[in-house]
């Protein structure tokens, strides 16, 4: 129902209400159609003057619809009164009013209220992050930026993660700031899009060469640009950090993996006890690998080519001079039929060393297993992008570990439209996360509303320097 | 120039003018004031259009009024129980209309608060108000059928003319007794069905209690079948969660249940090479019912989905395996392979009396396949070899076209 324009007489509500289709929660649907066609605040209150004329009270719910169109037009002596009034009639508030006050007060001369209102949430509940978003900007619009951080810091800790938008407020309302102290806090924030490998889109991104490029008297200069597949940055020639893991990081890896994805709760569910101790043993008896092959993955590459062939032009691609090839199977490609020739099967096998597990296990534990007990310098050959092995991983710094070593050392493949010939897309020998030598900064971005799935790294980098 | 006059006195009546001045709200007042005139002036051009001007601002003057002692007794007690905290915020939520009982236990409150997230806190009040809302609907039901029978046996208080019946009336009671009779001999000489009751730290509570659900319903249609198994409840611990929930579902019924319930593990029980564990991961499919195998179904609900957990048990113990031939007979078409315990006993018991699948699978829910397939599997298969090879052959006719086409090129370009 679309409201009406002007406010109505109490006999002309009746009227309306009673041709609505269902009268007992016409004042809900037609404050609902306020809020969606921002009708004028006078419409609102004569309704509400009629509730409260006829019933002797407004019902709570009214009250906070209402409050949502003070809002959103901006209107803070009524959002006040709003609030005044629900403090008389509630011992508490919940979360719907709190966030609407917050939002409404944060925006108002009168942010400071906000600020009130949250501890009041504190007491019955964890503020959400639209909470401290709205209380954030409120501070860092009025320069108090030490009041902002330490609300960032306090929504850190109760495990909230802070939207980009709040961290792009940071730099936009520090620019032209001088302070160790504030330069301080913002690295910090460049170091947590680090941590959690998060990749700022382009504006925040310009928010930060803008940040960068008007700190006083420290000369930074931004330029954008793409990395070369070496790792150097073209504009400074500096080479990027690889993406090798450290030593004890690799080792942590390896163990969570065995422990939480191989493992899991119950070995059986991917494999058996017997099969995997079987494995061990061929895996040590035979190491180190270069490539590790998921067979049945790559066997599935051309439609039109049988599963054999498939799996055949890729170990004779990947086979030059020594490298040393694991390809990993399962039982079934043994028994000869038309998908897995014998005498294929056979040739492979003088190339590669093949290790074929049970029907019903899962081979890609198998992948991940070979593949770290290399070493470092092996890679792995898949076009599944393991999401369901990173999900086994129980927390999210395990979690960055797996998905920085997964960039470092799949090799994806795509198979070009004719002929035989499959390309393989290496293995990113840089890494690609926000990073510092203390007088760089190199900070990959995405474009705005791009849609990036999880295993896809930006391309474009934002370079900054000190001159 | 009488309806002016009297238009006058509403305005100094009205109740704007004391308030905005009470509250200080001189800012907003002012606009107000300015429609005022304008209206009055238009009401004297025009004096057909409504006669009263709206107190925009009385509701506040409403809300207000009368809240002092209200206020009073709040500041009283303002150190609130976390308990009594959460109390009064489910009361506002439920105030500002989102999916909260309106009556918790103190139990239920001591598990919202328990709650990890809030998005499990909700879900969780959800489930306790749409639990609410089907009691409630009931008791109406149940008054309404009462009042109903009342009425009815007011109309047909006619004289007790006995009704004469040659038949005996088959009461409940009987019928127990008969129904009882076969389970007693289905323990004696009945085929074994085994339910592995070892699943408890795989699920939820709330899950355990759903398992608990399906399996008093399975040992019901097992009860009134023809034929019944001997159901078994292995590896059912004392005190385990299972057993809880058993003994709130039987009261004190469990202990007279002709089923055996044994902490022992059917490994124990049977012999090792009758046993098949039905699990929908499994890679081998059931052809037919074997009256001789002992049927193992794992009692666990699993809302999120866990692949392979059963299935690594049978692996576990050396176990053969087996799934329902649903693809076989179905045409799938969404929701999991998993089916409940209680369409599990009903499929077997289906199969044990007349060994037909098409039969059986009726029990599978309607929303999860769009029909049985009404012809043979190798039937179908040719039909689907046969649209592949027209599909090829198209395609080899338009490679023919194509090199038709770049040779008539290849001619004129000569």
């Amino acid at each position: 129902i679309q409201p009406p324009e002007k406010p109505l007489q109490a006999e002309e509500w009746n009227r309306l209400r009673e041709s609505f289709s269902s009268p007992e929660i016409f004042e809900e649907v037609m404050l609902n159609s306020m809020v969606r066609y921002n009708s004028p605040l006078d419409v609102a209150k004569s309704l509400l003057t009629h509730v409260a004329k006829s019933h002797g009270d407004i019902a709570y719910s009214l009250l906070v619809k209402y409050l949502a169109l003070c809002v959103q037009q901006g209107k803070t002596s009524e959002i006040h009164d709003v609030y005044d009034i629900m403090k008389t009639r509630y011992k508490v508030l919940e979360s719907g009013a709190y966030n609407l006050l917050i939002r409404g007060l944060s925006n108002s001369d009168q942010w400071r209220m906000a600020f009130t209102l949250l501890e009041e949430v504190k007491k019955i509940m964890i503020p959400s992050r639209g909470n401290y978003e709205s209380c954030i900007k409120a501070a860092s619009r009025h320069r108090e930026m030490n009041l902002a951080f330490d609300l960032y810091r306090e929504m850190l800790d109760k495990d909230l993660v802070p939207t980009l938008d709040v961290l792009q407020a940071f730099f936009d309302y520090s620019r032209g700031m001088k302070g160790a102290e504030l330069q301080k806090e913002l690295f910090g924030i460049l170091f947590y899009l680090r941590d959690n490998q998060i990749y700022p889109h382009k504006t925040f991104m310009r928010s930060i060469k803008l940040w960068f490029e008007s700190i006083p008297g420290e000369n930074w200069r931004g330029h954008l640009t793409t990395i070369k597949d070496s790792g150097q940055c073209p504009v400074c020639n500096h080479q990027l950090e690889d993406s090798n893991l450290t030593e004890e990081d690799y080792n942590n890896l390896r163990e969570r993996i065995i422990r939480d994805v191989i493992h899991g709760t119950d070995t059986f569910r991917k494999t058996s006890p017997q099969e995997f101790e079987a494995f061990q043993t061929f895996v040590e008896n035979r190491l180190p690998f270069d490539i590790v092959i998921d067979g049945l993955n790559v066997s599935h590459m051309k439609p039109r080519q049988t599963q054999c062939e498939n799996l055949f032009n890729a170990v004779n691609c990947l086979a030059k001079g020594n490298t040393r090839l694991l390809v990993l199977g399962r039982k079934h490609m043994l028994t000869n039929s038309s998908n897995w020739r014998k005498e294929l099967m056979k040739e492979m096998q003088d190339k590669a060393d093949f290790f074929f597990a049970e029907n019903i296990s899962e081979d890609d534990t198998f992948l991940l297993y070979a593949t770290l007990q290399s070493g470092k310098h092996c890679k792995f050959v898949t076009r599944d992008f393991l999401r369901d092995h990173k999900a086994c991983l129980s927390d999210s710094v395990t979690r960055h570990l797996f998905r920085k070593w997964q960039r470092g050392h799949q090799i994806a493949f795509y198979s070009s439209e004719e002929g035989n010939h499959i390309n393989f897309l290496p293995a990113l020998c840089y890494d690609c996360v926000v990073q510092t030598t203390g007088d760089t900064w190199h900070i990959p971005y995405k474009n705005n509303f791009e849609e990036k799935y999880s295993y896809q790294v930006p391309r474009k980098w934002l370079c900054i320097q000190q001159k | 120039m009488q309806s002016a006059n009297t238009l006058l006195k509403k305005i100094i009546r009205s109740s704007v003018l004391p308030f905005a001045a009470h509250n200080g709200m001189t800012k907003d007042f002012f606009p107000l004031r300015r429609a005022l005139s304008l209206s009055l002036c238009m009401k004297q051009d025009n004096s057909q259009s409504p006669s009263e001007k709206i107190d925009l601002d009385g509701w506040k003057k409403v809300m207000k009024s009368g809240l002092q002692e209200v206020s009073e007794t709040v500041s009283q007690h303002k150190e609130l129980s976390t308990l009594a905290g959460a109390r009064e915020l489910l009361e506002m939520w439920r105030l500002a209309g989102r999916s909260v009982p309106e009556n918790i236990t103190e139990e239920q409150l001591k598990g919202f608060i328990e709650c990890p997230s809030k998005s499990a806190q909700k879900k969780y009040l959800k489930f306790l108000y749409l639990k609410e809302l089907y009691k409630k609907k009931d008791k109406r039901k149940m008054i309404e059928k009462r009042e109903k029978r009342l009425e009815a046996q007011e109309q047909d208080s006619k004289p007790d003319e006995t009704k004469k019946n040659s038949f005996i009336c088959f009461w409940a009671n009987s019928m127990d007794k008969t129904y009882n009779w076969r389970v007693a001999q289905s323990m004696i000489f009945g085929q074994p069905l085994v339910f592995d009751m070892s699943y408890e730290k795989d699920m939820s509570i709330r899950e355990v209690a759903n398992t608990v659900r399906q399996l008093v319903l399975s040992e019901g249609f097992n009860r009134r079948s023809v034929d019944p198994f001997h159901i078994h409840f292995c590896n059912l611990k004392e005190d385990s969660l299972y057993q809880k929930e058993f003994i709130k579902h039987y009261k004190e019924a469990w202990g007279r249940l002709l089923v055996t319930a044994t902490d022992q593990c059917y490994t124990e029980v049977f012999p090792k090479d009758k046993l098949i564990y039905l699990t929908a991961d499994s890679p081998k499919v059931m052809k037919t019912f074997d009256h001789d195998k002992i049927y193992i179904i794992g009692s666990m609900v699993d809302r999120s989905i866990k692949t392979g957990i059963s299935l690594a048990r049978a692996k576990r113990l050396g176990l053969e395996t087996a799934a329902l031939p649903l693809e076989k007979y179905l045409l799938w078409s969404s929701g999991a392979k998993n089916l409940t315990l209680d369409q599990m006993m009903h499929i077997l018991l289906t199969l044990k009396d007349t060994g037909d699948w098409k039969k059986a699978l009726e029990f599978v829910p309607k929303r999860k396949y769009t029909g049985f397939v009404n012809k043979p599997v190798h039937e179908l298969k040719k039909t689907l070899n046969l649209i592949n090879t027209l599909k090829l052959g198209r395609r080899q006719e338009e490679i023919r076209k194509q090199f038709a086409k770049s040779y008539s090129k290849k001619l004129t370009q000569e």
